[in-house]
C-alpha cells in the first residue's frame, strides 16, 4: 500500500514536471522553461556522472568528454545524414559516447583516486584539443550551428515546449533506470567496488569489468545529455567537451550529494540557480556567477561533504527527534 | 585440493617464501604455524592471488592456478578470511553476506532487487555464525568479535572448496576465540581449511595436521602430536610461546 502511494506520487512528480511548460504558461515567462530544460540536461549529466563519484568510487574529472561527444555526434550525424530522426541522432550520440568511453575506459580503470582523476582529466583534454582543432568536421572553435531539433517519426519536437518535453521525458527515463540499477545486485557490487575493492576481487568479483562497465554505462548516459544539449541549443561549442563542462558536472554532484538519487538532480538546481537567476537579481558589477558557485562549492567541501541531500537528512533527524 | 610446490616471493632482498612445499588432501584440516615473519600471512596472500608469486607453482583440485588473479582462484573456489576485518562498512550485515552470493551468480543484473532466495541464504548463514539479530546492523555498529563471524560468513557465502584463515581468532576475548574455534570445526568435512593461527590451544583443537614455517621454509610437518614433540619447532617456536606464558 505503502509502496504503490509512493509510485502514485513519484507518477505524479514526473507528470507535472514533463508538462512544466503548459501549466506555468499562464504565470511563468519562456524563460523558465529554458532554464528547467537546461537544468534536466545538467541533472542527467550530473546522474551519470554519480555512477562513477557517488557509487563506484571513480571521480572523473573529464565527463564532458562524452557530454561533448554526444552533442557532436547527434549534430554531426543530422548534418551529414541529412536526416532529424531521433532514433539516427541521438543513436548516434549514444554509440559514439559508448566507444569513446570504452577506449578511455580501458586506458584509466585500473587506477584510483588521484590517479584516475589525472588521468580522466588529461584523455578528456585530449578529446576537447580534437574538438577544438579538427574545423573540418567540428567547426573548430567557431562550434557547429544549425543543428536541427529532432523528430520521431512525424512527431515534431522543433517547438520550444515541445524539445523541452522530450528532454523531461529522458530525464525521469534516466532517474528511473538509474534508480533501478542501485538497487539491484549490479549498483551494490559497485558500492562494494568503491568500499573495498580487494574484497570484491577476493569473493570473485572482476573488478575491473566492473569499473570499466560502470564508465561506459555514465558515459553513454553523459553522450545522450549531450544530444539533448545539442538539440535544444541547437548549437555545440568545444567548451562543453571542456575542462569547465567537467567541473560543472562534478560540482553539481558533491552539491546535491554524491552516492544519491536526489543529489545530482538538487545539485542541477541549485546551480542552475546560482547560473541563471541569481545574477539578474544582483547589480552588474556583481553578476560573477561563477566565483558565487566557486564559493558554494568550498562551503559544501568544508561544512557538508553530503552536500544538500545531507544536509536534508540531518535536518529530518533532528526535527523528528524534537 | 591444494597442493603447492616450491613456492617463492620476495620482497627486494627478503625471501618471505623460500621454497614452501605441502600438499592438503581433500577435507584436510591443516595449520600454519611460526613466528612473526615467518612467511605465513605472505602464504596466504600468495595462495590467495593477491601478491604474485616469484616462483614454483600452486594447484587447485589439479587445475594450476600459479597465474591465475585473486577473482579468478576465488571463483574456482578459494575462500579467505583476513587477518584484519576487510568488509564493506557502510552496508548490513545482510548485504555483506548478499554480495558474496551474488557473486556466484555475477554482477551483471541491472533489474529488480537481489532475489529473496539470496537474502534468505544470506540470514541462514548469518545465523549459523551467530549473528542471528544482527542481519540490518552496519559493520560500524558491530563489535569486534561479530565482524570477524561475519567475515567468516562472507567466505562461506562463497561456497568455497578452500578455506584460507588468517589469524581468524586475532584481537578476540577468549569467549570469542573459543565461539570461532567451535565454529570453524563445525564446518563441512569435505571443506578444506588452512589455518594461519598464534593460539596453541585454538591449532591442536582445529588441525589434523600442522606445517611449520621458520623464514619462509617448511622446517617441519606432521600431525599435531609429532609436531609438538619436534625438538626444532620447539627452538624456534613453542619454546617461545612457553617461555612468553
Amino acid at each position: 500500500m505503502r509502496q504503490l502511494v509512493r509510485w502514485m506520487l513519484v507518477a505524479a512528480a514526473a507528470g507535472a514536471l514533463i508538462t512544466f511548460p503548459y501549466w506555468s504558461a499562464p504565470w511563468a515567462s519562456r524563460f523558465a522553461t529554458t532554464v528547467v530544460r537546461d537544468a534536466l540536461i545538467l541533472a542527467i549529466f550530473a546522474l551519470s556522472l554519480d555512477l562513477l563519484v557517488g557509487r563506484a568510487g571513480m571521480p572523473s574529472l573529464g565527463h564532458a568528454a562524452f557530454f561533448g561527444a554526444g552533442a557532436y555526434a547527434a549534430g554531426i550525424a543530422s548534418q551529414r545524414l541529412a536526416t532529424d530522426q531521433l532514433p539516427v541522432t541521438l543513436g548516434a550520440a549514444a554509440l559514439v559516447a559508448a566507444l569513446l568511453a570504452l577506449v578511455i575506459g580501458v586506458l584509466v580503470v585500473r587506477s584510483e583516486g588521484i590517479f584516475f582523476l589525472m588521468l580522466t582529466l588529461a584523455l578528456a583534454q585530449i578529446v576537447f584539443a580534437i574538438a577544438f582543432q579538427w574545423t573540418a568536421v567540428t567547426g573548430g572553435s567557431n562550434g557547429l550551428a544549425g543543428i536541427g531539433r529532432p523528430m520521431l517519426g512525424g512527431l515534431d519536437f522543433s517547438a520550444p515546449d515541445s524539445i523541452y518535453v522530450l528532454v523531461a521525458i529522458t530525464f525521469v527515463l534516466v532517474a528511473l533506470a538509474i534508480w533501478g540499477l542501485t538497487q539491484a545486485p549490479y549498483g551494490r557490487a559497485l558500492i562494494g567496488v568503491r568500499e573495498n575493492e580487494r574484497r570484491m576481487r577476493a569473493l570473485g568479483y572482476d573488478t575491473a569489468r566492473l569499473r570499466l562497465s560502470a564508465f561506459v554505462l555514465a558515459g553513454t548516459i553523459a553522450g545522450i545529455a549531450g544530444a539533448l544539449s545539442a538539440y535544444s541549443t541547437r548549437f555545440v561549442s568545444a567548451q562543453d567537451a571542456g575542462l569547465g563542462s567537467s567541473v560543472r558536472a562534478f560540482v553539481t554532484v558533491l552539491v546535491g550529494g554524491a552516492g544519491t538519487l536526489g543529489g545530482p538532480m538538487v545539485g542541477s538546481a541549485l546551480v542552475s540557480l546560482i547560473e541563471r537567476i541569481v545574477p539578474s537579481l544582483l547589480p552588474t558589477e556583481l553578476r560573477i556567477s561563477n566565483a558565487i558557485l566557486g564559493l558554494v562549492f568550498i562551503g559544501f567541501v568544508l561544512f557538508a561533504r553530503q552536500g544538500m541531500v545531507g544536509l536534508g537528512r540531518f535536518a529530518w533527524l533532528r526535527l523528528r527527534r524534537r | 585440493m591444494i597442493e603447492v610446490h616450491d613456492l617463492r616471493r620476495a620482497f627486494g632482498g627478503v625471501l618471505a617464501l623460500d621454497g614452501v612445499t605441502l600438499t592438503l588432501r581433500e577435507g584436510e584440516r591443516r595449520a600454519v604455524i611460526g613466528p612473526n615473519g615467518a612467511g605465513k600471512t605472505t602464504l596466504i596472500n600468495v595462495l590467495a592471488g593477491e601478491i604474485p608469486s616469484t616462483g614454483g607453482a600452486v594447484r587447485l583440485g589439479g587445475h594450476d592456478i600459479t597465474r591465475l588473479r585473486s577473482w579468478q582462484r576465488a571463483r574456482l573456489g578459494l575462500a579467505r578470511v583476513y587477518q584484519r576485518t576487510e568488509l564493506f562498512s557502510p552496508l548490513s550485515s545482510r548485504e555483506n553476506v548478499a554480495l558474496a552470493i551474488a557473486s556466484r551468480r555475477g554482477p551483471y543484473r541491472v533489474f529488480g532487487a537481489p532475489a529473496r532466495s539470496e537474502q534468505a541464504e544470506a540470514d541462514t548463514l548469518l545465523e549459523r555464525v551467530g549473528l542471528a539479530g544482527r542481519e540490518g546492523m552496519t559493520v560500524h555498529a558491530l563489535s569486534h568479535g561479530e565482524r570477524r563471524q561475519l567475515e567468516l560468513a562472507v567466505a562461506l557465502a562463497q561456497r568455497p572448496r578452500v578455506l584460507l584463515l588468517d589469524e581468524p581468532t586475532a584481537g578476540m576475548s577468549p569467549l570469542e576465540t573459543a565461539r570461532i574455534t567451535e565454529l570453524v570445526a563445525s564446518l563441512e568435512r569435505s571443506l578444506t581449511i588452512l589455518i594461519v593461527e598464534h593460539d596453541m590451544d585454538v591449532v591442536f583443537r582445529l588441525a589434523d595436521r600442522v606445517t611449520v614455517l621458520h623464514e619462509g621454509r617448511v622446517i617441519a610437518d606432521g600431525t599435531a602430536e609429532e609436531v609438538r614433540g619436534d625438538v626444532r619447532v620447539h627452538d624456534v617456536y613453542l619454546g617461545k610461546a612457553v617461555t612468553v606464558a
